[in-house]
C-alpha cells in the first residue's frame, strides 16, 4: 500500500498523536498514560485470571479468613491504593503540565472564533504585535505562553503532541504553556464542540530551530510584497473593488479589516480556512466562491458571483502573499 | 294499541331520522353539483348580487377582516400613520395601483372597474369604518372573489403601512393635494427644472424637455408615468424623505436592482409592478438616466456627538469585535460598480434598508448575501447612527 501523498490535509496539518509527544507536558502526560495502560492491563489479567480460576478450578472450600482477606484486600484496599497513587501522580504532574509562567517565554495571544484561530505574537523588542491566523510557529526548546480567549462561544485549544487541552472561555483568559522538545509540524484542533463547522477548525504548529523561527516571525511581521505579475495585480484590484478589506487585513495595503483572518502572508500557510482545504490557487477559488459548501455557516459570504477571471486573479494574488 | 305506539316509536328512532337527513343532504349535494355541471350558476357580473346575497357576502367579509386583523396584525411601534412622509410614500402607488378601480380625488373610477361585481367602492367614505390594523390586513391580503389583490411583496409590511397612512389622509383630500402627493406633476415640462437638470447642456431639438428627449432608448414615457412620481425627475426623491435618491448612483447597480425587482429577488410592491414591464434596454436606459444626474446636497449634520461618533465608527471601522465590517470598504466611489453609493442618501430609507437586511427580509442583486451577512449583527442604535451619519455626508466624487 502506497503512502498517501504529502499534500493531503492530514499531512499538511502534521502529527497529532498523544502517544508520540513533542512537548514537555505532553511527554509527562504520555508517560502517565503508559503507566495507566500497563497497570490497567496487569489488573485486568489478575481479575480475568481469578475468574478463570473460580470457573474451572473450583469449587473447593477455602479458608474463610483468607477469602475475607482477598475480598477486602483486592476489592477495597488495593483499588484505594492504586487510585490514590494515580491521583498523587496526577497532582504531582499538575505543576509540570501547568507550570508557573516561565521567564523568557514566547508570548502569544490566541483567540478561538467560529471557526478559526486569531493569534498575535507579543512584541519582544517594543515593536507592535505580529498578527497571524490559523498557523503558529514555535522555537524548539523554548517555552511559549499562550493566553487564550474567545469572543463567541467556548472553544478548546488542543495540540495533542505538545500539551493537554485548555478551554477558551468567553469573558475570561486562560493560559497554556507549550514547551516543544523536537521540531516538526503538529496539528492543533478545537476540542470543544462549538457549532456547525467545529470539525473544520484546525491549525498547524510549526516547531522550528530558533534561528528559523526568528526568520519566520520577521517574515510574518513584514508587510505584504506588491504583486509581481499583471494577473496578480488585477487580483489585488479585485480584492479592493469587492470590499474584501472590510473584513481582512493585508498589511502594506489599504485593507485593514479586523473581522476575519489577517491575510498578509496567507500564501505561506500550509492550509486554507483553518485546515479546511489545502493551499493552492484552485483551493482559493473553491473557498471564495463556495464558502458554505466547504465550511457550513462560516461567517464569510460566498463570492461565486464574481467573474471567473476575477476569481482566478484574486486566487493568484492571495496565493502569492507568502 | 300499545303495540302500535311501540312501532311508531321504533320508526322514529334516531337511526331512522339520521338516515333520512343523510339521504336528503346527499340529494342536495348531487343537485347542487348537477346545477353547476349544467352551467346554471349565475356567474354574470352584469346582474350584480341579490341584496340578500350582497348583505351576506359583505357581512362575511367584514367579520373576516375584523377577526383576522385582531388576531394577526400588530402595528410596529415605529409606525405613525399620521406621518406625512409615510402617506406621501403611498400616494404615487395609489395613483398607479388603486385609483383605476377605486378612483381618487377629482378622478372617477374607470368605466371598466364600475362594470365589476362587486363594484370596487370609492374609498373616501369607507376608510373611517376601518381601524388601521383592518386597513393593513385588507391591503396586505386582498379580498378573495372581489378582485382586490394581495400586496405583491409579502415581506414589505412597511409599504403596506405607508398605504394605510395614505388611506387615512384620503377622506376630504382635495384634487390639488392629491395631484401633488401622487407626484402627477413631477413630469410636467418646466423650463426651470430643465435648466437645473442639464446646466449648460445642449438644448433639445424643438425646445422639448430633457424627459421628452429621451426617446432612444425609449424611456421617456416610463419616466414620466412611473419613476418621477416617486424619485423625481432630478432623482432626488422629491426631497421629503419619503423616497430614495437615485441621482448619481452607480449605473450598473441601478440596472441590477431593476432586474432584481423584476425577478422578485428584491421585494417591493411599489417597484415590482413597474419593473416587470420593462425591457432590458429600458432598464439600462433608466439606469443611465438617473446615474447621469448630479447628486444632491448632504442632509443635516448629526447633532448628537455620541451618535455622530458611533455612526462614523460603524461606517469607517465597523464593529470588528461583533463581526460587523466597515461600510466604507464596499460603499464608495472606487469599489465595484454593483456596490451602491450611500453617502447623502435619505436617512430613513437607509435605516429601513438596514433593518430589512438585518432581519433577512431584503434581497437584491447577486451580491445580496454579502450585505445580508454584513448587516446581521447590527444593533438598533448602530443602524440609527450610521444611517444618520451617511445621510449627512456629501455625495462622493465619482471616478
Amino acid at each position: 500500500m502506497a503512502a498517501p501523498p504529502d499534500d493531503t490535509l492530514a499531512a499538511l496539518l502534521g502529527e497529532s498523536s498523544v502517544l508520540a509527544p513533542a512537548g514537555r507536558s505532553a511527554a509527562a502526560i504520555a508517560e502517565l498514560s503508559w503507566w495507566l495502560f500497563g497497570g490497567a492491563t496487569l489488573i485486568w489479567l489478575v481479575v480475568i485470571g481469578l475468574s478463570i480460576y473460580a470457573a474451572y478450578f473450583g469449587p473447593r472450600a477455602h479458608d474463610e479468613a483468607k477469602v475475607r482477606l482477598l475480598v477486602v484486600g483486592g476489592g477495597a484496599v488495593i483499588p484505594t491504593l492504586v487510585l490514590a497513587g494515580v491521583l498523587a501522580w496526577g497532582l504531582w504532574l499538575m505543576p509540570q503540565v501547568k507550570p508557573p509562567l516561565p521567564q523568557g517565554a514566547v508570548e502569544i495571544e490566541v483567540e478561538g472564533l467560529q471557526w478559526w484561530w486569531r493569534a498575535r505574537y507579543r512584541a519582544e523588542t517594543g515593536e507592535t504585535a505580529v498578527p497571524v491566523a490559523n498557523e503558529l510557529a514555535l522555537p524548539v526548546g523554548r517555552p511559549a505562553v499562550l493566553r487564550l480567549t474567545s469572543p463567541d462561544v467556548i472553544h478548546s485549544f488542543w495540540v495533542p503532541a505538545l500539551a493537554g487541552k485548555m478551554d477558551m472561555i468567553p469573558g475570561r483568559e486562560t493560559v497554556i504553556v507549550l514547551e516543544p522538545t523536537r521540531t516538526g509540524v503538529f496539528r492543533g484542533a478545537c476540542a470543544e464542540y462549538c457549532g456547525a463547522s467545529h470539525a473544520l477548525m484546525s491549525f498547524a504548529v510549526l516547531v522550528m530551530e530558533p534561528a528559523a523561527w526568528e526568520a519566520w516571525l520577521a517574515r510574518q511581521a513584514a508587510p505584504a510584497e506588491p504583486p509581481a505579475s499583471a494577473a496578480a495585480q488585477r487580483g489585488m484590484a479585485v480584492f479592493t473593488e469587492y470590499g474584501c478589506g472590510a473584513c481582512h487585513a493585508i498589511r502594506g495595503t489599504e485593507a485593514d479589516g479586523d473581522v476575519g483572518p489577517d491575510l498578509t502572508h496567507v500564501g505561506s500557510r500550509r492550509t486554507l480556512a483553518a485546515g479546511a482545504l489545502p493551499n493552492t490557487p484552485d483551493d482559493y477559488v473553491r473557498w471564495i466562491s463556495d464558502v458554505h459548501e466547504v465550511k457550513p455557516d462560516a461567517n464569510m459570504p460566498p463570492f461565486g458571483m464574481l467573474p471567473e477571471g476575477d476569481l482566478a486573479a484574486l486566487a493568484l494574488y492571495l496565493d502569492g502573499l507568502t | 294499541m300499545k303495540r302500535r305506539a311501540r312501532t311508531l316509536l321504533r320508526r322514529l328512532s334516531w337511526r331512522r331520522r339520521l338516515g333520512t337527513i343523510g339521504a336528503f343532504l346527499a340529494l342536495a349535494a348531487i343537485g347542487g353539483f348537477v346545477y353547476a355541471w349544467a352551467g346554471l350558476a349565475p356567474i354574470s357580473a352584469r346582474s350584480g348580487h341579490w341584496s340578500a346575497t350582497a348583505w351576506f357576502l359583505h357581512f362575511a367579509m367584514r367579520q373576516g377582516v375584523e377577526t383576522r386583523a385582531a388576531v394577526s396584525v400588530a402595528k410596529p411601534e415605529d409606525v405613525d400613520v399620521a406621518d406625512p412622509a409615510l402617506a406621501l410614500r403611498g400616494a404615487p402607488h395609489f395613483a398607479g395601483g388603486c385609483a383605476p378601480c377605486h378612483g381618487a380625488p377629482g378622478q372617477a373610477r374607470s368605466a371598466i372597474a364600475r362594470a365589476m361585481t362587486p363594484q370596487p367602492p370609492r374609498l373616501e367614505s369607507r376608510i373611517p369604518d376601518w381601524s388601521d390594523e383592518e386597513l393593513f390586513w385588507i391591503v396586505q391580503n386582498g379580498i378573495k372573489f372581489s378582485a382586490m389583490p394581495a400586496w405583491p411583496a409579502e415581506h414589505r409590511e412597511d409599504e403596506v403601512w405607508s398605504m394605510v397612512a395614505f388611506l387615512r389622509r384620503l377622506p376630504g383630500m382635495t384634487p390639488a393635494e392629491w395631484s401633488r402627493l401622487a407626484g402627477l406633476e413631477e413630469a410636467a415640462p418646466a423650463p426651470v427644472r430643465e435648466a437645473a437638470l442639464a446646466p449648460g447642456g445642449p438644448e433639445a431639438p424643438g425646445g422639448g424637455t430633457r424627459l421628452r428627449r429621451l426617446v432612444d432608448p425609449p424611456i421617456g414615457e416610463i419616466l414620466a408615468e412611473s419613476c418621477v412620481r416617486c424619485h423625481g425627475a432630478d432623482g432626488l426623491g422629491r426631497g421629503e424623505g419619503a423616497f430614495p435618491k437615485l441621482a448619481g448612483q452607480k449605473e450598473a447597480y441601478l440596472h441590477a436592482s431593476l432586474r432584481a425587482y423584476a425577478r422578485d429577488a428584491r421585494q417591493s410592491g411599489f417597484m415590482r409592478p413597474v419593473a416587470v414591464g420593462l425591457t432590458d434596454a429600458q432598464m439600462r436606459g433608466l439606469a443611465e438616466y438617473y446615474a447621469g444626474l448630479p447628486a444632491g446636497p448632504a442632509g443635516a449634520p448629526v447633532s448628537d456627538a455620541g451618535a455622530r461618533a458611533l455612526g462614523e465608527r460603524v461606517a469607517t471601522i465597523g464593529v470588528p469585535e461583533r463581526g460587523v465590517p466597515a461600510c466604507a470598504s464596499c460603499h464608495g466611489p472606487e469599489t465595484s460598480p454593483w456596490y451602491p453609493l450611500i453617502s447623502g442618501q435619505d436617512e430613513r430609507y437607509l435605516a429601513l434598508q438596514l433593518e430589512a437586511w438585518r432581519d433577512g427580509d431584503r434581497g437584491g442583486t447577486v451580491f445580496a448575501q454579502v450585505m445580508r451577512m454584513a448587516a446581521e449583527r447590527l444593533t438598533d442604535a448602530e443602524i440609527a447612527a450610521v444611517s444618520a451619519w451617511y445621510a449627512a455626508q456629501g455625495a462622493p466624487m465619482r471616478r
